[in-house]
This record gives structure tokens, C-alpha cells and sequence, in this order.
């Protein structure tokens, strides 16, 4: 087990650097320092700090989609890399998290965090285990050893290995990376970790930190308290994660939508919805894409940050909304972002 | 006026139309909180207002093709309206979907009718 960094970026599609778009500069950067595995994905719906709303369910909302990237590598290996990012971006928001990267075949051991953890499978769209999709399969073993969630996140372009690895239109896109976010207990993980590793063997496994606070409208935590002072010179801010079904509703709208409607009207930061192909998120089976049905039954995760003051107030909005269903998580992280968030509604901040 | 003329007057107001449309449907869309495509609605069904405006008061030759064809034709937008019915569908919003259909169909034939009946066509 070795200590690995997590960078997370958020921009727009229009976002652009040097003339080129923003996040093919940053995948590029990251396939040129061959970053261990990395992923660029596409938002669903969201909005940043200029407040202006996105959503891929509007054709003219729809052409500024969130953006995301991730990416995974040692400490020193990967601090470089943001040291680069943060010249590319200075306006950018982006976030590093601490992460262990589990050897493979790792056990149990490995996962002794105490409370809540996540896990992080960087694999390949088209890698099979017991014959049929690896993420099926994880997905599968996760439920089965009781851990409280798993979503699977398809990636379009990314690093698998060091490699570069670039979905294109009409290619078979085989090891185009893909993400399986779980949490939940962490002693579940550490029990679901020697098979699931054994299962993917070669696919890269990290460990992160994480409180899980609230499931199928259960509060099992308030967000913890904030550590006093700053993180090598940039600040904690709290990361809500809110895992549901594209289909949960609260009353008659669906819950994500709600979501980023009422964080938007109370002047969040930034809110993005990012869609699954595959998971769960309470007591139900795994559920997702089914190509022969109109209507989606696929997981979404919505990621609001924010300075941990504000989060206070958005994570009231978020129990409020999740009285019934959905999985809450939070983490505190130093995002080395140059801008700080607004306070209130203020649309004279750029887009991050 | 020539052919040539006419043809950039086409390509011009058309162009001005689907900037016209995409603001309009993009500010309206943006308040409706992304929810329900209000926009397309709106804008189509301003366009089949004007249009029925525009044969109520008899307009024809030229003109008919710039103000009709040109500018009402680029500004309202069936591909949108399907898109969005679909994604209706996709997301499981039932009522949403027969709403927009519905509404969109008997709504948009009023407006003709109300456009014609405003000029006295």
C-alpha cells in the first residue's frame, strides 16, 4: 500500500486554454506524464460559481456540459503534475485528496481505516471477470458483502496504466477507463477487498477517507467539525457527495434535480451531476442501462464543494432532500483552487 | 429584387432567427430550472402565433419567403421538440411528455388560428 494523490478538476466544455479546449490540455498533460490512470468525464446537469445553469435534459442548456477529470498517481509523481495544472488553470477549481493505492492482490488489512471509506476501481469499459463486465461483477461482490454503495462512471477518454486510452466515435473503445466509486463501512470494504482484487487483478484499487452521513434517509453523521488552519497553504473545503437514482424523487421532481435547483437558488458555489451506467445506493439490487428500455434506471451523483461554513447550509438542503432515499457522503479537502468560492449569489465570479 | 439578394436576405434572417430562438429558449429554460422545456414551447409557439399573423394579413411573394420560410422557419424547431420529448421519456416523466406532445400540438394549431383571427385572415 503506498500513499497516492487524487486530483479532481471541474470545468466547463467551453472552458479553453491556449486556444485548445481546457480538459483535452489537461488529459493530454496527464497521458504526457504518464499518469498512473486518469478520466475525463462528462456532467449531466450543473452550475459553477457564474451561477449559470447547465443540464443535458435542455438542448439549449446543453452546450456547456460539466466537466470532469480525475486523476491518480504516487505523491510525488502526482504533485508535479498539479503543480502544471494549477499554471494551466490558475481560475480553476480543483481539489487533491489523500488516497492509498492497494497493491495488487492486497488484503483486508489494507482497508483498517475505521468509519467510512470509499474505494475507487479504475478499470477498463470492456475487461470481463467471470465472464461478464469486471464492473458487473464488482458491483455484484460489493452488494453482496453489504457495503452501503457502488456507482459506475463511464469515462471518454483517460490513462489506464500510463497509457493514454481515448474513446472514439465507431471503435470498440475496449480499455476507454471507467470508475467504480463505492462507499460505505469500511470494515464491509476490507471484507469485500481480498475477492474483488483477486477478481480485478491488474485494476488499479485506491482508499480514500470518507464519512458516510446519511442512507435510504437515515442521518447516521453531521458532516465532521473542520480542523483548525490550512493545509499547506490551501484551505479545507467540504465536498458533499450525494449518491441516488437518475429515477429518486423527492415528491414529484427528481431528487437531483432538486437538488441543483434549490443550491442554486441559495448561492452555492457549484454544484455538478455526474450520470452512472451501473449501481446502488441503499436496499435495492444494482440497477442500470437496459438497451431495451426507453426509460433510464442508471445511478447519478451530484458533488457540491464549498467552503466547510457554507456546506453548513447546503447540507441542510441535502437532508432535506433526502429524507426517503439517496446515500450521503462527505469529505474535508484542500482544494488548491486560487478562487474562493462566493458567498451568496454573485454572478461576477467566472465559471471555474 | 435578384435572386442572389433574396437568397442572402434568406440566409441572413434565418441566421438572426436561430439566434433569436436560442436566447429566448435558453433564458426561459434556465428559470424553469431545466425541468421542463419551456423554451421550445414558448418559442414555438410565438412562431406559429406570427406565422398565422403573417397569412392573416395575406403576406406573399418575397416577403412571405424572408418573414415565413426564412426567419419563422429557423426560429421554431421540431428536431427540439422531439429531442426533449424524448429525453421526457428517458427520465420517466410521463405527465411531463404527454404535456409537452399535447400541449405543443393543440396549443401551436390555436395560436395559428388565433394569429389568422388577430389580422382578420
Amino acid at each position: 500500500m503506498r500513499e497516492a494523490l487524487k486530483l479532481t478538476t471541474y470545468s466547463g466544455e467551453r472552458a479553453r486554454h491556449g486556444g485548445r479546449p481546457l480538459a483535452d490540455v489537461l488529459m493530454d498533460l496527464y497521458a504526457r506524464r504518464q499518469v498512473r490512470t486518469s478520466a475525463l468525464f462528462r456532467g449531466l446537469e450543473g452550475f459553477g460559481a457564474a451561477q449559470r445553469l447547465r443540464s443535458a435534459r435542455v438542448l439549449s442548456l446543453s452546450e456547456d456540459l460539466p466537466l470532469v477529470t480525475v486523476a491518480v498517481d504516487l505523491r510525488e509523481r502526482l504533485a508535479r503534475v498539479i503543480e502544471e495544472v494549477a499554471a494551466i488553470a490558475p481560475r480553476g477549481l480543483f481539489t487533491v485528496e489523500r488516497a492509498r493505492l492497494l497493491e495488487p492482490n492486497g488484503g483486508a488489512s489494507e482497508a483498517d481505516l475505521g468509519g467510512g471509506a470509499k474505494l475507487t476501481v479504475h478499470l477498463g469499459r470492456h475487461e470481463r471477470a467471470h465472464g461478464r463486465p469486471a464492473y458487473l461483477a464488482a458491483v455484484e461482490l460489493l452488494h453482496r458483502h453489504g457495503v452501503a454503495g457502488a456507482t459506475v462512471l463511464l469515462g471518454v477518454d483517460g490513462t489506464l496504466a500510463g497509457e493514454r486510452r481515448r474513446g472514439r466515435f465507431l471503435a470498440s473503445n475496449a480499455l476507454v477507463p471507467m470508475m467504480l466509486l463505492s462507499v460505505g463501512d469500511a470494515r464491509a470494504i476490507a471484507r469485500a477487498l481480498p475477492e474483488l482484487s483477486a477478481m480485478l487483478s491488474g485494476a488499479q484499487l485506491t482508499l480514500e477517507r470518507v464519512q458516510v452521513c446519511k442512507r435510504d434517509g437515515l442521518l447516521l453523521a453531521e458532516p465532521s467539525a473542520t480542523p483548525a488552519g490550512a493545509h499547506g497553504g490551501s484551505a479545507w473545503w467540504r465536498k458533499l457527495d450525494v449518491y441516488a437514482g437518475e429515477q429518486t424523487r423527492d415528491g414529484g421532481e427528481p431528487l437531483y434535480n432538486a437538488l441543483v435547483r434549490r443550491l442554486r437558488a441559495e448561492g452555492a458555489a457549484g454544484a455538478t451531476v455526474l450520470r452512472g451506467i451501473w449501481g446502488y445506493h441503499g436496499e435495492h439490487r444494482p440497477h442500470g442501462e437496459h438497451p431495451w428500455s426507453v426509460r433510464r434506471r442508471v445511478p447519478v451523483l451530484v458533488t457540491v464543494i464549498d467552503t466547510p461554513v457554507n456546506s453548513q447550509r447546503w447540507f441542510e438542503i441535502v437532508d432535506s432532500l433526502t429524507m426517503h432515499a439517496g446515500l450521503v457522503t462527505s469529505e474535508l479537502v484542500p482544494a488548491l483552487a486560487a478562487r474562493e468560492p462566493p458567498s451568496s449569489a454573485d454572478s461576477r465570479h467566472p465559471e471555474p | 429584387m435578384s435572386a442572389v439578394l433574396l437568397w442572402l436576405g434568406v440566409t441572413l434572417i434565418a441566421g438572426l432567427a436561430s439566434v433569436a430562438r436560442f436566447l429566448l429558449d435558453a433564458a426561459l429554460s434556465s428559470r424553469a430550472g431545466g425541468r421542463f422545456p419551456l423554451g421550445t414551447l414558448a418559442v414555438n409557439l410565438s412562431g406559429a402565433l406570427v406565422l398565422g399573423l403573417l397569412v392573416g394579413v395575406s403576406l406573399h411573394g418575397d416577403a412571405y419567403l424572408l418573414a415565413g420560410t426564412a426567419a419563422l422557419g429557423s426560429y421554431t424547431t421540431f428536431s427540439t421538440w422531439m429531442f426533449e420529448s424524448h429525453r421526457l421519456a428517458e427520465d420517466g416523466e410521463g405527465w411531463m411528455l404527454a404535456m409537452n406532445v399535447l400541449a405543443s400540438l393543440l396549443l401551436g394549431v390555436a395560436a395559428v388560428a388565433a394569429g389568422r383571427a388577430i389580422a382578420g385572415g
